[in-house]
């Protein structure tokens, strides 16, 4: 007998509960989770402002070396907060804290568990960047108002690298893993994608190899943002982004799966 | 119309090589308590996870599984929908107080702001934790922590409650005041399903008792039954059997059976007199000599000696 109508909670409901626990566990320590994210930007720039752009006098893609670096920052900053949240933060959740077993028990499915992770990295990578913004703007590295889209590009770059930080929680056995990702590839990533000086100096050979780094494709479009300057090939950047998402976000749904699904 | 809430056949699964359940089915009656006895590692969560879509069973053609009409297979949502399920261990959110805990379910179930807080102060009063709704989970008792987890299954008001070993390791007033909750949900028209370690509480809550081992069902009945037909009504325990007063052997082992511990022989009888006649030579402390219940029916099932898997 099929009795009762159940009432399911919708696909949005779903993955808005996901997202509201995180927000909720960020929110109830706010002034320690939401104060690093403007200190940073504001330690880095007084480093270079006050001693290293005394010595990088040439323009870099026509910028400033202080605006170069400025708006590569509003991507790294997305990039190290999505990491963070969906290595270490995703597998305290599954291994030590066990939220997700309990959490599958209501009606959620792994999917809607992991895309909610995911929107949820996308969010602390919109709200990074736009502490970035907001350090950046202050001292006039940028100005306003068009710079205000940069923090949706933090979104998706957030989101981008959840899945890819995601994909790699599937393969750790212990949470020691994990630093072999941030300094074996994030932090490669950090110096070579055009964020501390342009794609284009690298040597011939390698400047591919940055082409299919994520971070470059971020970087591009965020710069393009904050100086209003659009062109075609940023196109090119927005679809490698969207499939990376599809591609190395299914992967890791995929494997996932499999470890909360006995 | 059937009333059956569960109707699984013929369940199997395996974990790489190990089965963990064998050819498994039953029936769950609406509104009625279903419990499941037997030791760790007999497949009980399994069973339990599997009703719930956690587990995915081994894909056999004459399986099937049932819950409320739907197959946990394809559609788990509906399931989780209409159910309310307390795992082993006590998985708060420690990140989160009491009442965040049971506001992001309450969420997750779909429940709107007003509902949900009236559903969250009532089974905060219900289960007698209304104190405790700003604390932290970190400072909660085992009690507190178990009684929590049970008022989060019970956020959707569900037909179904599926409780995993909701007792095991709680002291006797919380044990007594989770079975009175239970008493009282079942009245309300909640089916339960349950595992239990607990023979009082399978015999005091349960309508009908699956005793499980190894994967496979040793016996299912009601607690009653389960005792009449399988073990005496009497059984003297002792320590040093050699002290037993031996009357004429061979009558004597028409009315008895006597099963050999490490340390304890216990000889089981409907005759009580006998027993008493047996033991009529040792001191009050070297015997004890009690009516049969449902562990002795558990241990005669399963067997006393430990496997690898407990």
């Amino acid at each position: 007998m099929r009795s009762s109508n159940p009432s399911i909670p919708s696909l949005s409901q779903r993955l808005y509960g996901v997202w509201y626990r995180h927000f909720k566990v960020y929110t109830s320590n706010l002034f320690s989770n939401a104060l690093p994210p403007f200190l940073e930007p504001l330690l880095f720039l007084a480093g270079v402002g006050l001693g290293l752009s005394k010595y990088v006098t040439q323009t870099m893609e026509g910028l400033a070396y202080i605006e170069f670096l400025g708006t590569g920052l509003l991507m790294t900053s997305a990039m190290f907060t999505a990491s963070f949240e969906c290595t270490f933060g995703t597998f305290i959740r599954l291994e030590f804290e066990k939220v997700y077993d309990s959490m599958l028990a209501s009606p959620l499915t792994v999917n809607n568990l992991i895309i909610g992770e995911i929107l949820w990295a996308a969010s602390k990578g919109f709200f990074f960047s736009f502490a970035v913004l907001c350090i950046l703007a202050i001292f006039g590295i940028i100005s306003l108002p068009h710079s205000l889209l940069v923090p949706f590009v933090g979104f998706i770059t957030g989101a981008m690298f959840s899945t890819l930080a995601l994909l790699v929680t599937s393969f750790v056995k212990t949470i020691n893993h994990f630093n072999f990702y941030f300094t074996g590839v994030l932090s490669p990533m950090f110096f070579f994608s055009g964020v501390v000086f342009p794609v284009s100096d690298l040597p011939a050979k390698i400047r591919p190899l940055a082409e299919l780094f994520p971070l470059t494709h971020s970087v591009r479009i965020a710069r393009a943002v904050c100086i209003n300057q659009y062109s075609a090939n940023l196109l090119w950047d927005f679809l490698y982004i969207v499939i990376f998402i599809a591609v190395v976000g299914y992967f890791a749904v995929v494997r996932l799966r499999k470890r909360m699904i006995s | 119309m059937s009333d059956a809430v569960i109707t699984v056949k013929n369940l199997n699964k395996t974990f790489g090589k190990t089965a963990a359940v064998e050819h498994l089915s039953f029936t769950v009656k609406a509104d009625t308590c279903f419990g499941f006895l037997g030791p760790n590692g007999a497949g009980k969560t399994t069973v339990m996870k599997i009703l719930y879509g956690k587990t995915v069973r081994d894909n056999n053609e004459n399986c099937s599984v049932d819950v409320f009409g739907y197959d946990p297979a394809d559609n788990e949502l509906a399931i989780k929908s209409l159910s309310g399920v307390v795992q082993q261990e006590d998985n708060l959110d420690d990140e989160l107080n009491v009442i965040e805990n049971l506001t992001l379910y309450a969420k997750l179930y779909g429940l709107d702001r007003k509902t949900a807080n009236k559903r969250i102060e009532y089974l905060l009063d219900f289960l007698e934790l209304s104190a405790k709704s700003k604390s932290r989970i970190k400072e909660l008792s085992g009690g507190n922590k178990r009684r929590l987890v049970i008022a989060r299954a019970l956020l959707n008001n569900p037909k179904l409650l599926i409780l995993d070993e909701p007792t095991t390791g709680l002291d006797p007033q919380i044990r007594h005041l989770i079975w009175d909750k239970l008493y009282y949900l079942k009245k309300l028209g909640t089916t339960i399903l349950l595992t239990t370690h607990y023979m009082e509480e399978a015999f005091q809550i349960c309508d009908e008792v699956l005793i499980m081992n190894k994967g496979r069902e040793i016996m299912c009945d009601n607690p009653q039954n389960l005792l009449k037909k399988h073990v005496e009504q009497f059984v003297l325990e002792v320590n040093s059997p050699e002290l037993l007063i031996a009357p004429d052997k061979e009558e004597l082992l028409k009315e008895i059976r006597i099963e050999k511990a490490e340390q304890t022989t216990r000889i089981y009888s409907n005759d009580n007199e006998k027993l008493k006649a047996l033991a009529a030579k040792l001191e009050g402390s070297q015997y004890y000599l009690r009516q049969a219940n449902l562990e002795d029916v558990f241990l005669r099932a399963t067997g006393r000696r430990l496997d690898e898997k407990q």
